[in-house]
């Protein structure tokens, strides 16, 4: 049950079906989660995107909807909390830029500030980059409901030392 | 913990990098949001001026309106201001106001002019709503008070006649934000000084005009709505001083007392 350090190479139960250095690994857990946790897991993913498309333009709704959920499986099994941990991880890493694009709108409407060319820049960047995001959350929804596990790129990582079996 | 760090640098970094190329693009241009503004604001200001000038009678005696323009010209010419873009109105009314509507419209009430002593004093009036002109802060206090959408929406003849009314109603007298109407004093104050006009007897205009707007509070439209009166005219004179004028004798001195008459002629 130690296998999730970040030094994966190192742990011996850790059977890695491909590791790819891309923004999302597909890895098999060192355990068979049940379909109930399988299940749990997906949810996670599917609270947070519920979220986003109820949360928009606010960016800390779908931050306040997976904590939540984060809460009321903190104590479930090992493949649960890894992912709804990894799931409240992931919100954190746009927060920033998603608030900063936010708060930047709003001087737009309610200060002199005027829209440029960098604004526009921005937000189609905060776009891309949140698509990603939701695109990833999908994926990774579906493929925890199979009883698979992925680790995201950064976040993978840091749920691996936060979330210990 | 390292390949953690590399990774999340890698991420910000991306980002970044996203956002510099992407604001290399002239998204302004493309997007047509620079003409979009600016016919939104052609139109709201040709249709709020339309309006007064329904509701208020235009002075356009020649020799009235000729020596307030060669004022107006002189100021823009020596600040390289566009005077072609300017769009000077008279109105007869005795109130003591003058203000600035969107699409560079300036409007100067016939009551200023009777109010004012000297040229320069009616200069930097001139001057001072010519800084909101140039500034865009009609169109921004315009934004921030009654919203874009609601602009829009007048632009494209939504607006009702009430709305419209009450909107003028704001912009001649209500003031901008403390900020900004320093802003307009001190750069009005810059603009005489280039044309080479004295900007002192501008802030003494301020400074009298409160004492006077004691007694006369309805008529004095301009320094009523200009908070801290004569804190304003303390900071022009102090900024008159740090500029380091030097106050020259005025060519013409018989030039603003025809102009007043002829003005009082045409009431």
């Amino acid at each position: 049950m130690d296998c999730y350090t970040p030094d994966r190479v190192s742990c011996p139960q850790l059977d890695l079906e491909h590791i790819q250095r891309t923004m999302i690994a597909t890895l098999k857990f060192n355990y068979e989660p049940s379909e109930h946790e399988a299940e749990k897991a997906s949810n996670s993913y599917v609270m947070s995107l519920i979220a986003i498309m109820g949360g928009l333009p606010l960016p800390i709704i779908n931050l306040i909807a997976t904590f939540v959920f984060y809460l009321g499986n903190r104590r479930g099994t090992y493949f649960v909390r890894w992912h709804c941990t990894q799931a409240l991880l992931s919100q954190f890493v746009l927060l920033p830029f998603n608030s900063a694009g936010f708060w930047w709108t709003i001087s737009i409407i309610f200060t002199p500030e005027k829209i440029s060319s960098h604004y526009i820049a921005y937000l189609f960047t905060i776009t891309i980059f949140n698509l990603a995001e939701f695109i990833g959350t999908i994926y990774s929804a579906i493929i925890t409901r199979k009883g698979r596990h992925v680790e995201w790129w950064v976040i993978g990582g840091i749920t691996n030392l936060i979330c210990k079996a | 913990m390292k390949k953690i760090l590399t990774e999340l640098v890698i991420t910000v970094s991306v980002i970044l990098v996203v956002w510099f190329g992407l604001s290399q693009v002239d998204w302004m241009r493309l997007l047509k949001i620079e003409k979009s503004n600016q016919n939104t604001e052609e139109k709201i200001g040709d249709l709020f001026w339309k309006m007064l000038k329904n509701s208020e009678q235009e002075i356009t005696s020649e020799s009235v309106v000729g020596t307030i323009d060669s004022m107006l010209t002189r100021i823009c010419t020596s600040n390289m201001i566009d005077r072609n873009k300017i769009k000077l109105h008279l109105l007869r009314k005795d109130e003591i106001n003058a203000f600035a509507l969107p699409n560079n419209h300036l409007v100067v009430y016939s009551g200023l002019i009777a109010a004012c002593n000297n040229e320069s004093e009616l200069c930097g009036v001139m001057a001072h709503e010519l800084v909101h002109i140039e500034k865009n802060h009609v169109m921004n206090k315009l934004i921030k008070e009654i919203g874009l959408s609601v602009l829009i929406s007048m632009s494209t003849g939504n607006g009702q006649a009430e709305t419209i009314k009450s909107v003028i109603k704001q912009l001649s007298s209500s003031a901008y934000d403390r900020k900004l109407e320093t802003e307009a004093d001190l750069t009005a104050v810059d603009y005489l000084i280039k044309a080479g006009i004295d900007p002192e007897p501008f802030a003494n205009f301020i400074y009298r005009l409160s004492d006077e707007s004691k007694n006369l509070p309805h008529q004095i439209y301009w320094i009523n709505t200009h908070p801290e009166s004569k804190e304003r005219a303390e900071k022009m004179i102090e900024h008159i001083k740090e500029s380091g004028y030097i106050k020259t004798i005025a060519k013409d001195t018989t030039r603003f007392p025809r102009l007043k008459e002829r003005v009082k002629e045409s009431l």
